[in-house]
């Protein structure tokens, strides 16, 4: 088997200019180990005939950038015209969507080549891939364990190097916190970076597409490729910069935060070894390095799920068998129909948070929660932003734990929202996001640093994290490989 | 006919005029090909976001200025909640919490007297699609999805049915000569709910109140209040207490008919629409919508009346705005108003319906116009020779002098020839001549219409009139 999918994109690039390889070849390969990890369950809808249709189709076009021709892994919520898309949900299981998403539209005119829908928690609610109707995907760096999630399909994907490009989307933490069960890059862009337009909603204040990669540098050329203001997203911003601009940039003088609340004791104590290592090499290298305090970021789970739960019952509400999706048949009348579908539909997590936010928006209770809730998020938001008048970035862990096992935390809703602790902040913030991989447990499972920035310093947040990157030089890949993998 | 004081409310649902929809491009159309004009965003699909159709703000803000409101400057949109078939995303967007008017009024004649119609607030928001029931099953068309409305609601200021209508009446004639709307209620671009109740002295709190939906017309708002009256205080009269209600009014049992008893507390669980920003409305484009609206029909009345045009024209002009809008095409020329109106309420309009034209779509230029009004005005056209020449007037690219020319029509105030004229009639009828000198007044109206006849009715009657007064007293 074919090695090609392990090598850089630059090196990649160069066979594909020079005709050494084709667009084909790529596309093959990563069908070729989809095969050979079958039980990996990465993917909820593979795209096999049109992905080679469509590298057969670039074979003779010109190699317009570095990610041309590339392999890319979409997570299963973001709309794909003519390919399945059902937010890991039997509420879409026949859903096939008439339409494009916007990154959709811009993956394919940077010459990416779709290769599947990648596994998810069902409608990205859940942090281990377990809520999926498709059944629970594998972490590539031991198959006993979650690889975190929502987007546990597209790290797991990345990470075992089917693809070398995913999409995912994050709403507490969902890139993040998967690419640190699974040792990859995923970046959480800036609120309004990219454009939602295409994105199953989740909760739409909060949610953001971002690229998830096995290198900052490529991270950095995916995000070229999907920011930017669309007229079809209100919420979309303009952006014109090249986000690569500052990798390998010296990072002396960088003033550094860590939020105290991000060094706390319930964090797995091998993360916080890991993190004080990479702390030690700021401070070498002339970084300051200082423990500050946030508002409320110690409320910030109950905050998101106030805002995100209340959010996510109203953009749920347009599942009702009527138009598109799964539809409860002959029912006795509307709301028998309406009761059936979504009783059937949706699985509980879903069900259980479109209970709570419906009753969080109810009569009163949207006063004395949601509204109460945006009050403080917008007090939360201003002490980041104070904290980044006098700091470049702040850095913490990104979970409290390394992958755990499947089937652990599965029926503890409380537990399992505290996975993501430490990254809702940021979504509450709409602030940028990385997980960066800094080394390893004693049983050899990726552990992850967050590093998060001022609103739209996605650069200045790949800066540092190509030099930590640079000075580690971890093997990141599992090396799960094909036939000839020992 | 009661012995009650009723309250009136009213909320009126008005479609905005706009080429598209507020939250997508779709058009926004009426009486095409169900689902024609739909796209996903319309249809509430997965993964679709609003845009926000600026033609509908500035519409809205128009809406608010000419209705007297205060305009909000910080606004956004929240989500209503609720499950129904016509209501794609199972959330509707609207303004709960910050409508872009408030605080306005309109103001109305009842008899001789002046009456403020107090406005609570405007809001803008996206339309249902609209559903038909065929026996067992129930067929949507989402044309109407995404069509802008404001929702124009009015405090519980209205004491009777006639109010109500002149209310009505007014609110229709301004949003439709804003250009915010055609309001058109058999097209349900407008469409009426009246809140309604009654209670025995003014003293009292306000009673029960029951809601009518959807009125078909606005004199069915004026009997579906006066019917729901009566049937309010017929119960009260026998001390019988009622449920507030959600009624309709049947045209054909002329009477309101019970849809629903209202539950307490519909939870519509408002909370701010997240996908659409929230609005900052600049002087500039408050400013320049407000600078967009055409003359409004008072004002319009009022230099109507100044420049002579008669009472019944008025009001004939104020019901054609197509007329009206060109008649002010002349407002900086010393047309004589009078005249003109004439023309346009008599043989233009005669025209206009005949051939099923818009007055834009003729060839009467405002030159034209004026040379028209004026050949009227000093009698070089008469009435006959208007109609004959008319659709020619409409119709070619010709001046007036060229139609009279090419069409031989004589020169009727050529004095010398209608002097020949008048001669030869005089000449062919003695008994009327001496008719006339004996003091029979009709004998000269007789030796008129000869005289008319003979020039095939194309003379000067005023001309005609001199020269055989002149002759016969020779």
């Amino acid at each position: 088997m074919n090695k090609y999918l392990d090598l850089s994109l630059q090196e990649i690039n160069n066979l594909l200019i020079n005709k050494k390889i084709t667009p084909k070849d790529l596309v093959i390969e990563s069908f070729e180990r989809i095969e050979a990890n079958k039980d990996l369950n990465g993917f909820i809808t593979l795209n096999k005939e049109a992905a080679l249709k469509r590298a057969e189709d670039l074979k003779d076009q010109e190699v317009t950038s570095l990610t041309f021709g590339i392999p890319i892994a979409i997570k299963d919520n973001i709309i794909t015209k003519n390919l399945r898309t059902t937010a890991g949900s039997k509420m879409l299981d026949n859903f096939i969507p008439i339409y494009d998403a916007d990154v959709i539209e811009r993956i394919n005119e940077a010459g990416m080549i779709i290769i599947g829908k990648a596994n998810m928690d069902e409608f990205a609610m859940g942090s281990s891939t377990q809520t999926s109707y498709y059944g629970p995907t594998k972490n590539p760096w031991d198959k006993t364990l979650v690889p975190g999630g929502s987007s546990g399909g597209s790290a797991a994907v990345v990470s075992s190097r089917i693809t070398p490009i995913a999409l995912g989307s994050d709403t507490g933490g969902s890139i993040r916190q998967p690419s640190s069960f699974c040792g990859i890059v995923g970046l959480k862009p800036t609120y309004g970076r990219v454009s939602r337009y295409g994105l199953i909603a989740f909760a739409s204040s909060l949610d953001q597409i971002g690229p998830m990669t096995r290198n900052v540098y490529e991270n950095a050329l995916v995000l070229n490729t999907i920011c930017g203001k669309s007229k079809n997203d209100l919420t979309s911003v303009e952006t014109n910069e090249d986000f690569t601009r500052l990798i390998g940039k010296d990072i002396k003088n960088m003033k550094i935060a860590i939020p105290k609340f991000y060094v706390n004791d319930t964090i797995d104590i091998e993360i916080r070894q890991e993190l004080d290592n990479i702390i030690t090499l700021l401070k070498e290298n002339n970084c300051v390095v200082d423990y500050v305090d946030i508002k409320y970021i110690d409320k910030a789970v109950p905050l998101y799920q106030i805002i995100a739960m209340g959010e996510a019952s109203s953009n749920l509400a347009r599942f009702d068998g009527i138009r598109y999706g799964y539809s409860y048949e002959n029912p006795k009348d509307i709301n028998d129909l309406y009761l059936k579908t979504r009783k059937n539909g949706f699985g509980n997590e879903v069900k259980r948070r479109i209970m709570i936010g419906s009753y969080l928006l109810s009569g009163k209770n949207a006063t004395t929660y949601y509204n109460k809730a945006l009050a403080i998020r917008d007090d939360m938001r201003n002490s980041f932003l104070d904290i980044f008048k006098n700091y470049d970035l702040i850095i913490g862990p990104t979970a409290t734990t390394k992958a755990y096992p499947l089937g652990q935390d599965l029926d503890d809703a409380v537990k399992a929202f505290m996975d993501d602790i430490l990254t809702i902040p940021v979504n509450m913030a709409g602030l940028p996001g990385m997980n960066l991989p800094i080394g390893f447990s004693k049983d050899h499972l990726p552990i992850g640093m967050q590093i998060i920035g001022a609103p739209f310093a996605e650069a200045k947040i790949y800066q540092l994290a190509s030099y930590i990157e640079k000075e580690l030089n971890l093997d990141l890949n599992p090396n799960l490989g094909g036939d000839d993998n020992e | 006919m009661s012995n009650y004081i009723p309250t009136i409310g009213i909320e009126v649902h008005v479609e905005l005029k706009t080429n598209t929809k507020i939250f997508s491009s779709s058009e926004n159309g009426y009486g095409q090909m169900a689902n024609s004009l739909t796209n996903v965003i319309d249809l509430g699909y997965p993964g679709t976001l609003p845009t926000l159709n600026e033609q509908v703000i500035k519409t809205a803000i128009k809406a608010a200025h000419v209705l007297n409101c205060k305009i909000r400057k910080k606004q956004h949109f929240d989500r209503k909640n609720y499950f129904y078939p016509d209501n794609p995303k199972n959330y509707q967007i609207t303004q709960a919490r910050s409508p872009i008017g408030y605080d306005g009024y309109v103001e109305i004649e009842i008899g001789n007297n002046k009456k403020k119609i107090e406005i609570e607030e405007i809001h803008i928001e996206e339309d249902t699609c609209k559903s038909a029931h065929r026996g067992n099953v129930s067929l949507l068309d989402f044309n109407r999805a995404g069509v802008p409305l404001i929702e124009i609601v009015s405090r519980a200021c209205i004491e009777s049915s006639e109010e109500a209508k002149l209310y009505l009446e007014k609110l229709r004639e301004l949003l439709y000569y804003s250009n915010i709307s055609d309001c058109k209620i058999e097209e349900g671009s407008m469409r009426c709910d009246a809140n309604v109740s009654i209670r025995k002295n003014i003293e009292d709190k306000l009673g029960t109140k029951c809601e009518i939906k959807n009125i078909g017309s606005i004199s069915n708002v004026g009997l579906a209040i006066e019917k729901e009256i009566e049937r309010q205080s017929k119960l009260l009269d026998k001390g019988e207490t009622f449920k507030e209600q959600t009624r309709r009014f049947d045209d054909k049992q002329n009477d309101t008919v019970l849809m629903r008893v209202k539950e307490t507390g519909n939870d519509y669980r408002y909370f701010p629409e997240p996908d659409i920003p929230y609005i900052e409305l600049s002087d500039e484009i408050i400013n320049s919508s407000i600078a967009e609206l055409p003359m409004l029909p008072d004002e319009r009345r009022k230099i109507y009346k100044e420049r002579g045009v008669s009472d019944i024209n008025i009001t004939k002009l104020i019901a054609n705005r197509s007329l009206s809008d060109y008649l002010n095409l002349f407002l900086d020329t010393k047309l004589n108003f009078k005249e003109a109106s004439n023309l346009l309420l008599g043989d233009i309009s005669a025209y206009l319906n005949k051939t099923e034209k818009d007055i834009s779509n003729t060839h009467l230029t405002k030159e034209k116009f004026i040379d028209l009004v004026k050949k009227v005005e000093d009698n070089t056209l008469t009435s006959k020779n208007l109609k004959d020449i008319l659709d020619d007037i409409l119709e070619s690219d010709k001046t007036i002098a060229e139609i009279i020319k090419e069409k031989g029509i004589s020169n009727i105030t050529d004095s010398n020839m209608l002097q020949d004229i008048v001669l030869k009639v005089i000449l062919e009828n003695p008994d009327s001549v001496k008719d006339y000198k004996a003091g029979k007044d009709r004998a000269i109206k007789y030796l008129m219409g000869q005289i008319m006849k003979e020039t095939k009715g194309s003379a000067n009657p005023k001309l005609v009139n001199q020269i055989l007064i002149n002759e016969l007293n020779k």
